[in-house]
């Protein structure tokens, strides 16, 4: 492996960092080198929050090149479109289907894009989609806060992340508070077994 | 371990041995104290959030000049706070190791302006260090105090946003215990800066930093990294050297590269030698040619053919903005005429058709804030027709529509003492906001000014309880130290009025009836009126009730509902959204505040609970 990308997007409060520093760590615990760049402060009140966990021997940079992203895992759909410049045809997204209206389009009365108007944007850059219902399934593992866990677990089942499922799912027990834990694996076994299935179905 | 830079040097501090750490948190150097304060007690140091900068340097002053070794972390806009004090110890020097970390903004995430701290470094003599990565962050902060207590000097380690903000892998080493036992031992000549003494100490910071020369000329940070046969270097540091080395490799570069950790004083006699061996020299450095302007000077001296390319003079690379791999090629393949591997154009192309009707998403206050609750009062009652200087902290999103309070931001206190001069000029009701932990560490004096020099203006403090913004700090108003341990809280409104301040109120802004009443008479006084709106910030109040397991009930929105959309145009609330062309409350958002149901004029807003 030369290196492997991953971009993941989406808004202020959905989960973004942890789910970085999970894979961040579970590529550690392979003992790979890898970077993972957070933005802080007021950047991240309910704003757009981009993370970037980037793995490999030669990797020094925290962030990605445009157009070099092996991932890019989406937590909400305008976001995912926000950072397609990262995405070339040979990217895999892995889509969250969540939409969470940006207050402008709330100011100005504006409806919501379709998800039909979305993917269309997206196959500019990729035909490789794969669209999650990671809130949904989020709140059946028990909390809508464990929609990160189920993207992971989406992550996990595509087969191309350069660590192995055991090792993701040991780094989220260790950075997960401990009453949550039960919670998060349920949610990670959902979101993988939701991406199985559609990959099965052929779907990437 | 997985760690952010920030975390490193927490680690760097348990490894030092360092028994002093003073902070004022700023992003990106919040998680530096954060880290320190959760294990403080266990680990046997003492850690406080100052006031400000200014203190927090002056603390730590007193202990390293007792011999008990000092670390101070602070954002870059701190160290202009700490300047006064940082300028004159750099002639005084320390006994036991004293860091000084600032940590720069060079995108603008989170501050109000972007500078290159290492112009400090330069104006007071210090040395100064900077690591490309957490691992090196940690080395550096221990190496720093070894050079500090070599040079009895103190120390600047120069952090940015992609250093503080990375997670990288951290090999950790041995434990020091901290010692905290100090002594002082009197020397006026060295300690006491009246003129007579300061003109001797100058001379001696002099000598001091001839000899970090030196230390600088061998110092394993400052290395030729990759050497090849060829008349291209490269001259980097910091996090810029991590593009550097990726761009220079993905365009396939002939080039020898020479990385700079010790950025202050520069080793001259190696960079000299480094221009001597090349025909061309590119500098590639984020924010300010610092470095750029340090080589061509040596270049003058030692090696007046070679050319050097950087962003001085033709800019190949942006001042402006933080670095990426991709503003390091594009400047590289334009200096070397280097093809470049990824096809930008088509990207940029594509990448316009995509975000042309993509509406943006900046930040906002959070559904639940206080401050919400604040500026709906303050527009309620004055409207457009006031002025409203601001501060720093989330407050400042406050300009946002639809409440847009927020005329004038500065720094840290500005907004208080700005109220004057616009008062004194322009006889416009002028409303000041400040946040409570900004309050203490800059608003006092103005307070005083403008009580001794009779200002109308009227102060609100926007009191949450906590440093919000960087990340739920305690401040000498929250009752709880550094330390995790209580301390008697220090009132807003007691301060006020022993500044003088004959008009102090407190009110819960949420209260929107009495909060009112109260601005209407502040704004009625003949001099300086403070009110402090209190009521915890929303986060903390949804983390307290998370924790204790109480459930947060949304509100819903019923029949009654005409859509007029009023609580979307005054609010601007992003737990309110339009779904299927009907105001609904987002059940995840809702924090249940219940401001809506104070401004809905049709009573079509309830608790979706039992309350």
């Amino acid at each position: 492996m030369k290196e492997f990308n991953i971009v993941l997007a989406g808004v202020g409060g959905q989960g973004i960092l942890l789910a970085a520093e999970i894979l961040g760590t579970a590529a550690l615990k392979e003992g790979l080198n890898v970077r993972v760049s957070e933005i802080h402060g007021m950047a991240q009140r309910g704003g757009a929050v981009i993370s970037n966990v980037r793995i490999g021997e030669k990797v020094l940079a925290p962030t990605v090149l445009e157009g070099t992203a092996d991932m890019l895992l989406g937590f909400e759909p305008l976001e995912t479109l926000r950072n397609l410049k990262f995405a070339s045809e040979k990217t895999l997204i892995l889509m969250n289907n969540e939409a969470i209206a940006p207050p402008e389009l709330t100011t100005k009365m504006m409806n919501y894009p379709s998800l039909d108007e979305i993917t269309e944007k997206i196959n500019l850059f990729t035909k490789n989609v794969v669209v999650m219902e990671a809130a949904k399934l989020a709140e059946k593992a028990g909390s809508i806060l464990t929609r990160n866990t189920v993207l992971i677990g989406g992550l996990a089942a595509t087969g191309k992340m350069p660590v192995q499922t055991e090792s993701l799912k040991e780094a989220m027990r260790e950075l997960v508070p401990e009453k949550y834990t039960e919670r998060n694996m349920k949610a990670f076994e959902l979101g993988y077994k939701y991406v199985k299935k559609k990959a099965k179905l052929g779907n990437f | 371990m997985l760690l952010l830079g920030n975390e490193a040097i927490a680690r760097g501090v348990l490894e030092a041995g360092i028994g002093v750490v003073t902070t004022y948190p700023g992003t990106p150097a919040s998680e530096i104290g954060d880290s320190i304060s959760a294990i403080a007690a266990e680990a046997g140091l003492y850690m406080e959030y100052s006031t400000n900068e200014i203190v927090a340097v002056e603390v730590a002053a007193g202990t390293a000049n007792c011999g008990v070794r000092a670390l101070t972390a602070m954002k870059h806009v701190g160290l202009n706070v700490a300047a006064d004090a940082v300028m004159t110890l750099a002639y005084i020097g320390v006994k036991g190791g004293y860091v000084i970390v600032t940590a720069d903004d060079p995108e603008c995430y989170s501050s109000q302006n972007r500078q290159d701290s290492r112009f400090y470094a330069l104006l007071s003599n210090l040395p100064c260090l900077e690591p490309s990565n957490p691992q090196e962050a940690k080395d550096m902060a221990i190496s720093a105090i070894e050079i500090s207590e070599n040079l009895e000097l103190p120390v600047l380690l120069r952090l940015t946003t992609r250093v503080s903000h990375t997670r990288g892998p951290v090999t950790y080493g041995k434990l020091t215990k901290p010692n905290l036992k100090g002594e002082f031992v009197r020397d006026v000549k060295r300690m006491v800066m009246v003129p007579a003494h300061a003109r001797p100490m100058h001379v001696r910071l002099l000598e001091k930093v001839k000899k970090a020369k030196e230390i600088s000329e061998t110092s394993a940070y400052n290395r030729v990294v990759r050497k090849v046969n060829g008349e291209l270097g490269i001259i980097s540091a910091s996090s810029a050297y991590n593009y550097a080395v990726e761009a220079a490799e993905l365009l396939g570069l002939e080039a020898s590269i020479l990385k700079l950790g010790m950025t202050h004083p520069l080793p001259e006699k190696m960079i000299s030698e480094f221009l001597k061996n090349h025909e061309r020299i590119i500098v590639v450095e984020e924010l300010e040619p610092y470095l750029e302007m340090q080589v061509k000077a040596i270049a003058k001296d030692y090696a007046q053919n070679v050319k050097i390319y950087g962003k001085m003079g033709r800019l190949y690379f942006p001042r402006e903005f933080e670095f990426s791999t991709r503003k390091v090629m594009v400047g590289l393949a334009e200096i070397t005429g280097k093809k470049l591997p990824v096809d930008l154009e088509r990207i940029d192309e594509e990448y316009a058709k995509i975000v042309k009707d993509l509406p943006s998403r900046p930040p906002i206050l959070c559904a639940g804030c206080s401050h919400r609750a604040s500026f709906y009062v303050i527009k309620k009652v004055t409207g457009e027709k006031a002025i409203y200087p601001t501060d720093i902290g989330c407050y400042a999103l406050g300009i946002a529509p639809p409440l847009k309070v927020g005329d004038i931001l500065i720094c840290m206190g500005a907004s208080v003492s700005t109220a004057q001069g616009i008062s004194k000029v322009t006889g416009n009701e002028v409303i000041a906001v400040i946040g409570d932990s900004t309050f203490f560490h800059a608003a006092i004096p103005g307070l005083i000014n403008a009580v001794y020099n009779n200002h109308k203006v009227t102060l609100i403090v926007l009191d949450n309880l906590t440093t919000a913004m960087t990340g739920s700090q305690p401040h000498p108003g929250t009752g709880m130290t550094g330390m995790r341990s209580p301390s008697e809280r220090i009132l807003i409104e007691k301060v006020a009025e022993g500044c003088g301040v004959k008009y102090v109120k407190v009110i819960d802004p949420f209260k929107v009836k009495e909060a009112t009443a109260i601005l209407k008479e502040a704004l009625q006084q003949p001099g300086p009126s403070v009110i402090v709106f209190r009521s915890p910030c929303a986060l903390m109040v949804a983390r307290e009730k998370r924790r204790k397991g109480v459930e947060i009930v949304p509100y819903k929105i019923t029949d009654e509902c005409t859509n007029c959309m009023a609580c979307i145009k005054l609010l601007g609330c992003p737990a309110l959204i339009i779904k299927d062309e009907k105001v609904t409350i987002d059940d995840t958002s809702c924090i249940g505040c219940g401001l809506c149901i104070s401004v809905c004029p049709y009573d079509a807003i309830e608790c979706s609970g039992n309350g």
